[in-house]
């Protein structure tokens, strides 16, 4: 007695990281990825989990527990396990960002030149001229006002470190990696992540208690 | 004072080495490396302080000169202040998905600043 079918257990893995529009209706399967027996697969994935309103401006965390409670409530005798993270970050995107170009050029002009003092800057501090005559003189017996054949070199070599710690020639990449820089956004943005989720955590359980 | 500019030294290195195996995937030879900083070192120890005179074809100046300045130029991409105020910077103001371009404004910049500086800025 008893269908066998319901006796399995369903397997659930919250997403990560989930992108919605306002006022949008959240239904199980844009948070999670579901395993399920057929016959209850479909209605599981049409689940309604979540209703975005305004208040909630652009963060919500649904955590992996509200969800059990509610494929319990539809579902009987099931059991479910979570794989995976514990809760899903929603971002509600009201508008894509635009940047203005004027400012962005404002500020590729502010770092060119500011780059171009500082390494000026860098080299008076250092006494680099001195070293670099001094160099002149040692390999070749020439004394010269400027040792233009080793500091043009040195100039595109500057430029040339540079590119190789990062990893990047404009847009062509050198090697399979990830550049120094994505890695520490991307830390960044798990850093923000994490926050996110226990701060807002706090706050949703004490929505839940006002009722 | 120079064992102080000596140890600093050591410590920006340290950015460098391991940057540079990585990319070369040559880790277990990371011995040799230490040697060759340390040799580096000494050799030019006895370079500023006996004014030796080498008669060698200048265009030997050419590698040694772009070597000095890759090395100068991953000393500069590694600091902190680059590494780490940068992305988060990008993220604020919503460029993240161009920063390739802010970084290529910075080595032009470098590369821009340094030749203007031995063209001309040294004249006045």
């Amino acid at each position: 007695m008893g269908s066998d079918v319901l006796e399995k257990t369903i397997y659930i893995r919250m997403r990560h990281r989930v992108h919605v529009r306002p006022e949008k209706r959240i239904l199980l399967k844009d948070v999670a990825q579901i395993i399920a027996p057929e016959a209850v697969l479909t209605e599981l994935q049409s689940l309604l989990i979540y209703q975005v309103t305004e208040s909630d401006r652009n963060l919500v965390v649904i955590d992996v527990m509200e969800v059990i409670k509610k494929i319990i409530c539809h579902t009987e005798e099931v059991e479910v396990q979570s794989i995976g993270p514990a809760q899903t970050i929603v971002e509600v995107i009201f508008n894509k960002q635009r940047i203005s170009i004027p400012i962005f050029i404002l500020i590729w002009f502010l770092l060119f030149f500011g780059s171009a003092m500082t390494i000026m800057n860098f080299h008076d501090d250092v006494s680099m001229k001195s070293v670099q005559e001094k160099i002149y003189t040692i390999i070749t017996e020439k004394k010269v006002e400027k040792p233009l054949l080793f500091q043009i070199p040195y100039s595109i070599g500057l430029g040339l470190g540079m590119i190789l710690f990062f990893n990047h020639v404009f847009k062509k990449r050198l090697n399979e990696e990830p550049s120094p820089l994505e890695v520490e956004i991307f830390n960044y943005q798990l850093d923000l992540d994490n926050y996110v989720v226990i701060h807002e955590h706090k706050e949703s359980v004490k929505q839940v208690h006002d009722d | 004072m120079s064992v102080g500019a000596g140890f600093v030294a050591f410590l920006t290195v340290l950015g460098i080495i391991p940057r540079l195996t990585q990319l070369s995937k040559s880790i277990t030879m990371i011995h040799y490396y230490e040697w060759a900083v340390v040799c580096g070192a000494i050799v030019g120890v006895m370079a500023s302080l006996r004014d030796p005179v080498l008669h060698i074809s200048s265009y030997f100046l050419i590698p040694l000169g772009v070597s000095g300045g890759v090395f100068v130029g991953m000393l500069a991409a590694g600091l902190t202040e680059v590494v780490n105020v940068f992305p988060i910077l990008a993220k604020r103001i919503g460029v993240d998905g161009q920063i390739i371009i802010l970084v290529m404004a910075i080595v032009l910049g470098k590369i821009f600043g340094s030749i203007f500086q031995w063209l001309y800025f040294v004249n006045y």
